[in-house]
């Protein structure tokens, strides 16, 4: 799997235009962290994780909880130290330094603001700590809050402001002191949801204007591929794909890509394949398509791939009228519409296959127009857009990707 | 039916909960406690004579037993010595007490759990256990009748309390706060200087207050070491006034009086700070 972000990363092209000519700014080198429990044993958070972040660019973790990405972030800070493997920060090895000789600004979760100090001491501690000079302070404390527009809050504390006021004093005390790398803990997941959308604009505003390299933890794939000018996607403490988010949506190297990023999720069905002329022929319990020439090409060129299951996402599929003749039979589907769930926009409907009888297992979702007159308990007939279905092998890479 | 019975049930808990059932049962609460605390006030403004007159309110109230208190008998040296023993184990016990509940509160060494139960257990354990084995030590090191013995007993007595207490209070504060310290530029030192101890200050209000107070009135350590008033502290001396053929009541009641009034203010101007202590830290 670690092939598979080299390979990307190769293939990927950074969002921002200095991009690939840039400098490193920030280089994780086959970074290795073990815990030990208290029983003795040991558990591997972060497992020889290789991955270069460059200058200016916002580089987004994304995976479940305990994938490794905040132990990753915070070997990346100092506050824990790798077992094996190093860190460069603009190109020098930080090993064995203190998180505060990293120039690293970091956003925790929780914003872990100073309840004992006002928002301007806040935001001005690093300096103070370092012992700035009193006129520099104070005119980088106004520079930052008007980047922020929380000029009105200055002699407030912590406990008196809201969510969202707090996570941005927790911004303007890592912005102001323009470290090489910011890094960012789950900053939005204590917000509400709309805050959080709200917040997740600005941090792209924000990083539009201050353009720093930046590392962003998160669980939610939402703001991984708003935010991110490159997604990495971690599961049990390796890199799963490291890629400019619209490339990790459409072609996910593997599985837990495809399952993890993309909501509602991929569905997968078990799947057989025929070599037939007019294509791929793709058998499961749910539907037979057949994949058009150019899949079954490159799936040829894969020379013995072992094509064992098929993905389709829910916006894959779309509904068909019964007077709609000119769908290709090729690509359509039968199923029982078992729930409806209307989101406004689309309709996401719940099916089972015509021949699955009770079995709730094989149940599968697909995300239509919502002037689809979908009826609970009824057959429906969808079309499935044959070049949005992602073929897995036995060990779970993509065979398309 | 039912609902009838149930509002019948509802009137009487209506009854028990209002205003004039609360307000008996403080008034008699009130009473137990200031009760003897006024006994004792009015006993205090009587002469040692007068002790055993059939009169609530004293005839002649006079200051007469605390003059033989303080000045005949000679009960300030006790004061002066109450203030400077509670005063430096105060101290003592803090600049002791506030790191060690740090490091047990943040960092994970070998046997910590063991040394923390440790520290406990000897809280736990009935201090008139080590009475004799205490007084052996001091006598050994030549400080018995000395305030650094009676200092040394309350160290012991109280530093595990404020180690447990300040750890609950260092608890409550999210190692997140330590950490962006760190980040934003401070030394581990510092983030605790900076950071973390003005976050706990209302919990270190609070140990120095308990200390304090409970050093001012510990009674058995200091009874076991000193026996004159060199070393003397304010509860012990207050025990001379039981002599051997009489009871010195109102002389025993001036000093109480005497003993009472620090202890008094410092509960009154910090009560809050007590609580939060007595509570263990669960608000900072």
């Amino acid at each position: 799997m670690s092939d598979t972000a080299d390979r990307s990363r190769e293939e990927g092209e950074p969002r921002n235009e200095q991009g690939r000519d840039s400098k490193v700014s920030l280089a994780i080198e086959g970074v290795t962290k073990e815990f030990t429990e208290d029983d003795g044993s040991t558990v591997v958070a972060v497992d020889d994780m290789t991955l270069d972040v460059y200058d200016s660019e916002f580089i987004v973790f994304v995976g479940p909880s305990g994938c490794g990405k905040t132990t990753t972030l915070r070997t990346v800070a100092g506050l824990e130290r790798p077992t094996r493997g190093e860190i460069r920060i603009d190109g020098d090895s930080v090993a064995g330094r203190e998180p505060r000789e990293r120039d690293v600004a970091m956003v925790f979760q929780n914003y872990a603001l100073y309840p004992h100090k006002t928002v301007r001491e806040n935001i001005a501690f690093p300096l103070v700590i370092r012992k700035f000079p009193d006129d520099v302070v104070e005119e980088r404390v106004a520079e930052t809050v008007e980047l922020l527009g929380i000029g009105e809050l200055l002699d407030r504390y912590p406990s008196d402001l809201s969510g969202g006021q707090q996570q941005r004093v927790a911004l303007g005390r890592a912005i102001i002191r323009d470290p090489e790398v910011f890094l960012f803990d789950e900053p939005l997941s204590n917000l509400d949801a709309k805050l959080r959308i709200e917040m997740r604009t600005e941090l792209n505003k924000l990083h539009d204007r201050v353009g720093k390299t930046s590392v962003y933890v998160t669980h939610d794939q939402a703001e991984a591929m708003t935010l991110a000018d490159r997604v990495v996607v971690m599961n049990d403490g390796r890199i799963q794909q490291v890629d400019v988010p619209e490339v990790v949506y459409e072609r996910p190297a593997n599985r837990f890509v495809a399952g993890f990023i993309g909501e509602p999720p991929m569905n997968f069905f078990d799947a057989e394949i025929d070599h037939a002329e007019d294509g791929l022929r793709v058998r499961t319990d749910a539907f037979e398509l057949v994949l058009s020439p150019s899949v079954a090409e490159t799936v040829a060129e894969r020379d013995g791939a072992d094509i064992v299951e098929v993905g389709v996402r829910p916006e894959a599929f779309e509904a068909v009228a019964h007077v709609d003749t000119a769908v290709d039979e090729s690509r359509l589907v039968e199923a029982h519409v078992t729930v409806i769930e209307p989101m406004g926009s689309h309709h996401d409907l719940t099916l089972r296959p015509v021949g699955a009888g009770d079995d709730e297992s094989a149940e599968y979702t697909a995300r239509v127009s919502k002037d689809t007159d979908a009826v609970e308990g009824e057959r429906i007939r969808l079309a499935v857009d044959t070049e949005e279905v992602h073929l897995f092998d036995a060990t779970g890479e993509n065979v398309l990707a | 039916m039912d609902t009838r019975r149930y509002r019948r049930r509802q009137r009487v808990w209506d009854l028990l909960e209002s205003r004039y059932v609360v307000h008996v049962v403080l008034f008699f609460a009130v009473l137990f406690i200031v009760g003897p605390l006024l006994w004792m006030l009015l006993t205090s403004l009587r002469t040692n004579a007068a002790v055993y007159d059939l009169t609530y309110l004293p005839s002649n109230p006079t200051l007469q037993a605390y003059h033989v208190a303080l000045i005949e008998r000679g009960f300030w040296r006790a004061v002066v010595n109450s203030v400077v023993i509670s005063s430096v184990s105060t101290v003592v016990v803090m600049a002791i007490g506030t790191p060690a509940g740090y490091v047990f509160s943040r960092y994970r060494f070998r046997f910590d759990n063991l040394v923390f139960t440790f520290v406990l257990l000897t809280r736990l354990f009935p201090p008139i256990g080590l009475v004799t084995p205490y007084f052996r030590i001091m006598s050994v090191f030549g400080l018995v009748n000395t305030r650094v013995g009676i200092i040394i007993a309350n160290v012991y007595l109280w530093l595990p309390l404020v180690i447990y207490i300040m750890r609950n209070f260092f608890i409550t504060v999210p190692n997140a706060l330590d950490e962006a310290a760190r980040v934003d530029g401070c030394t581990k030192v510092q983030a605790f200087r900076h950071v973390v101890f003005p976050v706990v200050k209302p919990g270190f209000a609070a140990g120095t207050i308990l200390t304090f107070l409970y050093s001012w009135r510990e009674f058995l350590f200091a009874f076991t070491v000193s026996n004159d008033l060199s070393s003397m502290t304010i509860p012990v001396a207050t025990y001379l006034f039981v002599g051997d053929t009489s009871v010195q009541w109102a002389s025993m009641a001036a000093a109480a009086v005497v003993a009472t009034i620090p202890s008094a203010l410092v509960v009154l101007f910090f009560q809050r700070y007590i609580v939060t202590g007595l509570t263990g830290g669960g608000k900072g």
